[in-house]
């Protein structure tokens, strides 16, 4: 890119929607620490019944006998050095650990998810839209109608079952050949690959019917340049747009589905936590979870300026 | 071209009165448009009908129900809702039926309909792993020394026959002996308490915030449409189980937590539609006339955004259910003894490798009720939308 | 020389709410370097009927009748692929509204390129030096760097004269301009309209020109017709039109024009009524219901498109679709 080009982009824009960001995280980290302050029994309560060396490590992270605002502004500062502080049930182990060690596998199955979404809910709802009110049209809304409805539990739960109890072709649980990953990330990017095809086919209806598309046919233009320059592109706008909370829905949806099949990752140890009631690592997987989110929705608007000219003059305005 | 032939009295001027009332059109009133419209719509009226079924069966079902959501019954527990009866023929021709539960070995009599009578008592014989009953006078044997459990009766394998619906447990019963369709019915109470209350408080919530954010406008609707913007940031899933954990898990806190997710597209959608409307000319009439905003917002701005906010509302609603469902599928929603459809899932998992229908009735029951709100959460957007209307 | 003539054109939309018969049976013709006015209230079928000789109808529309034969080959018969060579390229069309005809993601420059690269054997480099050209002939200041701007960067009058840019890109023989100035602001109308005038003269292309105001039409147009209710209602040489109107919609028409003494300004269409529901037209002629002189005969029999030969009171190439143009029908006085 050029300097001019550089200098072009809307940098106020993108600074206000940076700091938008910073606050909602602040916002986040502060009501995760006042509330697991207020609940009874919590990780920063002094008078508590906790294996000593967890206490040790607490007070020693926080200082549990400081007054209230002094732990706050220790557990951000913890968080500005990435460190999430100790597990508030297994003494020796950090919430950072526990991260790390299920990052892995969640990431490979959402990374999996996202690229279903992807490559198989946008060519689903482009070929409906272009195909409307024949059968591939019916078929693809069927099925989404269906991936929409059907919560991802139940798609897991009734597909461990069938295909894995009954049928015996996936193993039930673990990760140890490529099988494994089938039903996981079918039934974690089944809700949005749904949802992605039905965006994408009702935009691209709209946008079939828009003016400039006639014009695009009155030059004369060939149907796969019509279609693909001038349809596709505005149409994906919407899509793109919902892309990173699919991204950061896919984490949430991960905590279930990684419990159904039994999978090594955060939202296991997630879900965990909050069965064990260790609060700092509830805690802490939520900063990690809001914090990712936010990461992907900037990602997602930048990706948004450089697909639609008019937001760039918008925001830069 | 030959011009054609016309009779002479064709040249008389027309009379004009039954020509002008061609011209009309009669106006429909918008509702009777709106519903007719969503009657045509096939799926969207499944929906309706199958939610109004529901609630009657929630409000009523329980009530009609020899059974309760809480008493437990071990002897009866893991019941099927099919039955595969035996049938022993005594001496006198008289003929007694029985079933095998293949979960406790136990034998349960039943009569020619399916109606249960009652556990049999048999001998136990722990050692060799059998259990030997007198049915009829006749020696039946259960043995479960080597599985599948075998049945004789008086030293010969008997088989089941045919297939018959449990006419006592229409649904079967769960693994502490509970009736799975009374918890089922409790289960839909719940579903929809919640989502009923949550939507309402959540409408609430969202006309308010939206209503004096759209209708204040300048810096108040700035500064609260920028804690809209934060609050939409936050993932509601996140946002949900930090209040199940601090509130503790039960039936109030799964409403108030569910309670004030929501109201953040009804607020955007209100004050959208208010900021629109503001500049409309009926509104500045009114306050010329000297209508205060309450009034104004009442009576003059939500009956234009309803259709929306409908809209909205009926999308919420299998939202609600949904993440009602998924707390309590983690463990993080209503407390035992009240079932809910996602603790009635949960607790089918982990019996699925033996009683894979007790997994079949919750996930029915839910997924069913997902598709008629969205059906007619669908149906209902695309009757409301005014581009159709010409 | 008769560069299009179209004849008996039927087209119609099936809608949820019924068949609406928006053409039904249209007959034009185009010469070359010829100027067409079609004229006539908002939903009398003149969008449809140009639409539908590049088959470009919206989803809904069939032609269910009907030629298009442009330069002798029919076009309604012919192949999209073998129509896509001839649209953009032969035969231009600019639209109402400038504002949703552009393409808000793409450079307005890269879509006056793509039709020359569509339809000309020259480089990319060439297609954008021609477009400049284009921007220039079209009197958009600065044309070098504007042809790199985006649609909402441009105000309505300049989009509108892209548009034409875009259509005048491979000298079309024939230009459909359907409303081009409708949604501007009056004091740019007249100058599009000029620019139309203008490059239409100097290119000597033909030219179907579809507006609502008679005033435009008296300026620009060499033959009229009119059109209402998916009929053309008459034809005729633009003089003899305005000198002579022969239909009694034509003369409504006329008589809401503003007096040019008085100097006021009014809009059209301030005859009595609406026109008629095209999903239920009323059986005979579809301005019965308005018309100050309708007969028994009227409602009963669709009147035919009389010509000068066969009833007095016609001039020399006009015709006119009225009863009252038979000759044994009884004298009105205009
Ligand atoms: N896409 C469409 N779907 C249904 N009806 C249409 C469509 N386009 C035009 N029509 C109908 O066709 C008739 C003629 O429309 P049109 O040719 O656009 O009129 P105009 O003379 O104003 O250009 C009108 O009655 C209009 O309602
Ligand atoms: S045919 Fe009859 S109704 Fe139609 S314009 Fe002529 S006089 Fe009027
Ligand atoms: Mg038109």
């Amino acid at each position: 890119m050029t300097g001019a080009a550089i200098r072009a982009l809307p940098w106020g824009w993108f600074l206000r929607r940076l700091a938008l960001m910073a606050v909602t995280l602040w916002v986040i980290i502060t009501l995760t620490f006042f509330m697991m302050h207020a609940v009874p029994g919590g990780p920063f309560v002094s008078e508590r019944m906790m294996a000593p060396e967890i206490a040790a490590a607490l007070d020693a992270k926080w200082g549990l006998s400081d007054p209230l605002w002094q732990q706050y502004l220790n557990y951000l500062r913890g968080i500005l050095r990435f460190d999430l502080g100790p597990s508030f049930k297994y003494p020796g182990v950090s919430v950072n650990e526990m991260i790390a060690d299920g990052l892995a596998v969640t990431a490979r199955t959402g990374l999996l998810a996202v690229l279903c979404v992807v490559a198989v809910g946008v060519p689903l709802g482009i070929a409906a839209a272009l195909n409307r009110g024949r059968w591939p049209d019916t078929g693809v809304m069927m099925l989404a109608t269906i991936g929409v409805a059907v919560p991802s539990y139940v798609i897991a739960t009734v597909m461990l079952y069938v295909f894995a109890l009954r049928l015996g072709w996936v193993p039930t649980f673990g990760l140890d050949d490529w099988r494994g990953y089938i039903l996981p990330v079918i039934a974690l990017a089944g809700f949005w690959v749904s949802f992605v095809a039905r965006l994408t086919r009702s935009s691209l209806l709209e946008t079939l019917d828009q003016d400039y598309m006639t014009t695009a046919r009155a030059k004369g233009l060939r149907r796969r340049q019509i279609l693909i320059r001038h349809g596709l592109r505005n149409s994906l706008i919407p899509v793109v747009t919902v892309l990173g909370p699919v991204v950061a829905n896919l984490l949430t949806g991960s905590f279930v589905i990684e419990q159904i099949f039994a999978l090594p990752g955060i939202g296991r140890h997630f879900v965990l936590s909050i069965t064990n009631r260790d609060y700092t690592a509830i805690m802490g997987i939520t900063i990690f979870y809001a914090a990712f989110l936010i990461l992907m929705i900037l990602i997602v608007d930048i990706l948004y300026l450089w697909l639609d000219p008019r937001i760039r003059a918008g925001a830069k305005a | 071209m030959s011009v054609p032939p016309v009779p002479q009295c064709g040249f008389a001027p027309l009379p004009r009165t039954d020509t002008a009332e061609r011209i009309a059109t009669p106006t429909v009133p918008y509702w009777t448009d709106v519903w007719r419209r969503l009657r045509a719509n096939r799926p969207a009226l499944a929906g309706l009908v199958f939610i109004v079924v529901l609630i009657f069966t929630a409000i009523f079902g329980p009530m009609l129900s020899p059974f309760s959501y809480y008493e437990q019954n071990l002897r009866l527990s893991n019941i099927p809702p099919i039955l595969r009866p035996y049938t022993v023929t005594g001496e006198d021709g008289s003929q007694e039926r029985f079933f095998l539960n293949s979960g406790n070995f136990a034998l349960y009599g039943i009569t020619e309909d399916g109606r249960m009578t009652d556990i049999l008592r048999g001998k136990a014989d722990m050692l060799n792993r059998r259990t030997t009953y007198d049915i009829a006078g006749r020696d039946v044997v259960v043995d479960y020394k080597s599985l599948p459990v075998s049945v004789s009766i008086d030293d010969s394998i008997a088989l089941p026959g045919g297939r018959v619906w449990n006419r006592t447990y229409l649904f079967g019963t769960d693994q502490l002996g509970r009736d799975v369709l009374v918890r089922q019915m409790y289960g839909a109470r719940i579903s929809l308490l919640v989502a009923f209350v949550a939507t309402l408080v959540n409408f609430f919530i969202g006309v308010a915030w939206g209503g004096v954010a759209g209708y204040a406008g300048g810096a108040v609707d700035t500064a609260m449409m920028r804690i809209v913007e934060v609050i939409a940031t936050i993932p509601l899933t996140l946002y949900v189980i930090l209040i199940m954990v601090f509130l503790d898990s039960g039936l109030t806190s799964i409403v108030i937590a569910i309670g004030t997710v929501f109201w953040v597209d009804m607020a955007r959608i209100v004050r959208g539609q208010i900021l629109t409307l503001k500049q409309s000319d009926y509104v500045a009439a009114a306050r010329t006339m000297g209508a205060g905003p309450v009034r104004i917002i009442t009576r003059h701005l939500l009956p234009n955004t309803i259709g929306p906010i409908l809209v909205t509302l009926t999308m919420l609603i299998p939202s609600a259910i949904f993440i009602e469902s998924f707390m309590s599928f983690i463990g993080l929603g209503v407390t035992p003894p009240l079932a809910s459809w996602g603790t009635l899932t949960s607790n089918a998992v982990e019996t699925m490798r033996s009683y894979p229908h007790q997994l079949f009735f919750p996930a029915a029951a839910l997924s069913l009720t997902m598709f008629a709100f969205n059906f007619l959460g669908d149906g209902l957007r695309d009757a409301l939308d005014p581009r159709l209307r010409k | 020389m008769t560069l299009l003539s179209v004849q008996g054109l039927q087209s119609e939309f099936r809608t949820a709410r019924g068949v609406v018969k928006a053409v039904r049976g249209v007959d034009l013709t185009v010469a070359a370097g010829e100027v067409l006015g079609i004229v006539g209230e908002s939903g009398s079928g003149k969008s449809v009927t140009c639409m539908s000789i590049l088959k470009l109808l919206k989803r809904q529309g069939h032609i269910t009748a009907g030629k298009a034969l442009f330069q002798g080959r029919d076009l309604l018969t012919l192949s999209e692929a073998q129509l896509s060579d001839i649209r953009g390229d032969e035969i231009a069309v600019i639209f109402q509204d400038p504002m949703s005809s552009l393409n808000p993601t793409l450079t307005v420059g890269a879509q006056v390129i793509e039709v020359i690269l569509r339809h000309r054997k020259v480089s990319r480099a060439q297609a954008r030096a021609r477009a400049v050209e284009l921007f220039d002939l079209v009197r958009i200041p600065a044309a070098e760097s504007r042809v790199d701007a985006y649609p909402h960067e441009f105000s309505g009058g300049m989009r509108q004269r892209a548009m034409i840019a875009m259509a005048l890109a491979c000298d079309p023989k024939l230009l459909i301009a359907d409303e081009p100035t409708t949604a501007l602001d009056v004091t740019i109308q007249r100058q599009i309209l000029t620019l139309l005038k203008d490059i239409q003269a100097r290119m000597g292309m033909a030219m179907i020109l579809i507006t609502h105001d008679l005033g435009v039409i008296a300026e620009t147009c060499d033959r009229v017709c009119v059109m209402y209710g998916g009929l053309v209602m008459e034809e005729a040489p633009v003089k003899a039109l305005f000198a002579r109107p022969s239909h009694p919609y034509t003369r409504g028409l006329l008589a809401a024009v503003p007096d040019l003494r008085d100097g006021m300004r009014q809009r059209l269409s301030p005859i009595p009524g609406s026109p008629p529901d095209m999903a239920d037209p009323p059986p005979g002629c579809p301005f019965a219901p308005r018309c100050p002189a309708a007969m028994v005969h009227c409602v009963a029999e669709r009147p035919p498109l009389f010509i000068a030969t066969d009833t007095p009171r016609l001039g020399g190439g006009q015709s006119a679709r009225c009863w009252l143009m038979h000759p044994d029908a009884p004298e009105v006085s205009p």
